[in-house]
């Protein structure tokens, strides 16, 4: 799609990287495991299958335990401490997102942090719920519901049950910013999260994106969230 | 290397953050008076029962709630079994009391759906119409669970308890796949 590019720069200085790499392998599986575990969920429940249900909400605590360490340990895009800004950057981000000249961020913008920490703790609370959880046959209740008793643990299904509203509406959120920034500003966010790469124009951060990441770290991210995945279920 | 392990830590204790995020706020505890010892013993949650008995269905109202809080009482007592068929060593005493519950439950319930306290009362419930349309298969159900529930009770060693446990509950389940309706807020 851009193969006319490198002929564009100029004789003598160094071609710019057509593509700018923003989003990681572990990142990228998370996020669409993480699209399977929930949509795996809603399934496993509407067709009374909570022994599939018991698992697909404990491989989500297992990646969101994943997501949180890769916080603080991944590349520079999904680090928190990296990406979530202030509201007064927010704000700057809103006004420069009409005029002219606007360039994409590199990786989360201001306003999308925002969403990425809403849909972390709406999982978060919605598999936090379900692990104390009741099945109506107590078969597959939640790994943890014998730490509660009888009437703590039907308040926390019913809970469990009304907190989902919150976390569609949340995605729902997700999906609308999606589909405005495609429409409006044809920008695609999704093809990056499959790629890992977009395209480098107009686009803020360094020109090739964000370094290979560490093995070590990722091996240690893996072993936390399988370690803790084993904690509670055994 | 440090940043790291500070990073680890940081994720395990939010991801039990996260964990914790489910309990209930507990109830407020009584002040202890002034004297009482430090260290008195909480009071153990009273033992689930077996079913209360159900009032004649002309108030069909009625009956349908008792109906309702015996299939709780049950549920209470399932939650025990299945605690302890979790735990790594069963209290057997409670769980053979909860089995023994079970069996009482399921002798009574064949009795508990009378013609007009379904659907068609226009009471909200979670019975669907088909236990009176397919009373068979719903009987047979009631008689399975009688069956699994008696096996459950005779258990006498934490082995054969666990090995039962799953065919208990599998009846419940078995049951409330063909019979009963998922209803928000009951």
């Amino acid at each position: 799609m851009d193969a006319d590019k490198p002929a564009a720069s100029e004789p003598g200085t160094a071609p710019t990287p057509s593509h700018q790499k923003v989003w990681d392998i572990p990142t990228r599986l998370f996020h669409w495991s993480l699209v399977i575990c929930i949509g795996l969920s809603w399934w496993s429940v509407e067709n009374k299958r909570m022994d599939i249900h018991y698992w697909s909400g404990l491989v989500a605590l297992g990646l969101l335990v994943f997501r949180i360490y890769w916080g603080f340990a991944g590349p520079e895009t999904v680090r928190f401490a990296r990406f979530i800004k202030g509201p007064r950057e927010v704000v700057r981000y809103l006004r420069r997102l009409f005029r002219t000249g606007y360039r994409a961020s590199f990786g989360h913008n201001p306003l999308g942090a925002l969403s990425v920490i809403a849909l972390l703790l709406a999982v978060a609370i919605q598999v936090g719920l379900g692990l104390f959880a009741s099945d109506t046959s107590y078969v597959s209740s939640g790994p943890l519901s014998h730490l509660v008793d009888y009437e703590a643990s039907e308040d926390i299904t019913d809970l469990h049950e009304d907190f989902f509203n919150v976390l569609m509406f949340v995605i729902g959120l997700h999906l609308a910013a999606i589909v405005f920034y495609l429409a409006v500003k044809r920008i695609n966010l999704v093809w990056p999260m499959v790629t890992g790469s977009r395209s480098a124009e107009n686009a803020e951060g360094p020109p090739a994106g964000i370094a290979p990441i560490s093995l070590l770290r990722l091996c240690i991210g893996i072993v936390l969230a399988a370690g803790a995945v084993w904690l509670i279920a055994r | 290397m440090k940043t790291i392990l500070f990073a680890a830590a940081a994720a395990t204790a939010l991801a039990l953050a996260a964990c914790g995020g489910g309990e209930p706020a507990k109830p407020a505890e009584p002040t202890p008076a002034a004297d009482a010892t430090p260290a008195a013993p909480e009071p153990v949650a009273a033992a689930p029962t077996g079913p209360a008995a159900m009032p004649e269905p002309t108030d069909v109202a009625a009956f349908m709630k008792a109906r309702h809080e015996n299939y709780e009482m049950l549920g209470a007592n399932m939650k025990v079994l299945q605690d302890n068929f979790r735990a790594e060593t069963p209290d057997m005493a409670a769980a053979t009391a909860a089995a023994a519950n079970v069996k009482l439950f399921a002798d009574a319930m064949g009795a508990w759906f009378p013609a007009g306290t379904g659907p068609d009362s226009g009471i909200e419930s979670e019975a669907k119409a088909n236990i009176w349309t397919d009373r068979a298969t719903f009987d047979a159900a009631a008689v399975k669970l009688q069956e699994e529930s008696a096996k459950l009770a005779a258990a006498t060693d934490a082995a054969a308890f666990k090995a039962q446990f799953p065919a208990t509950g599998g009846t419940c389940k078995n049951c409330h796949d063909t019979f009963r309706e998922e209803k928000k807020d009951q």
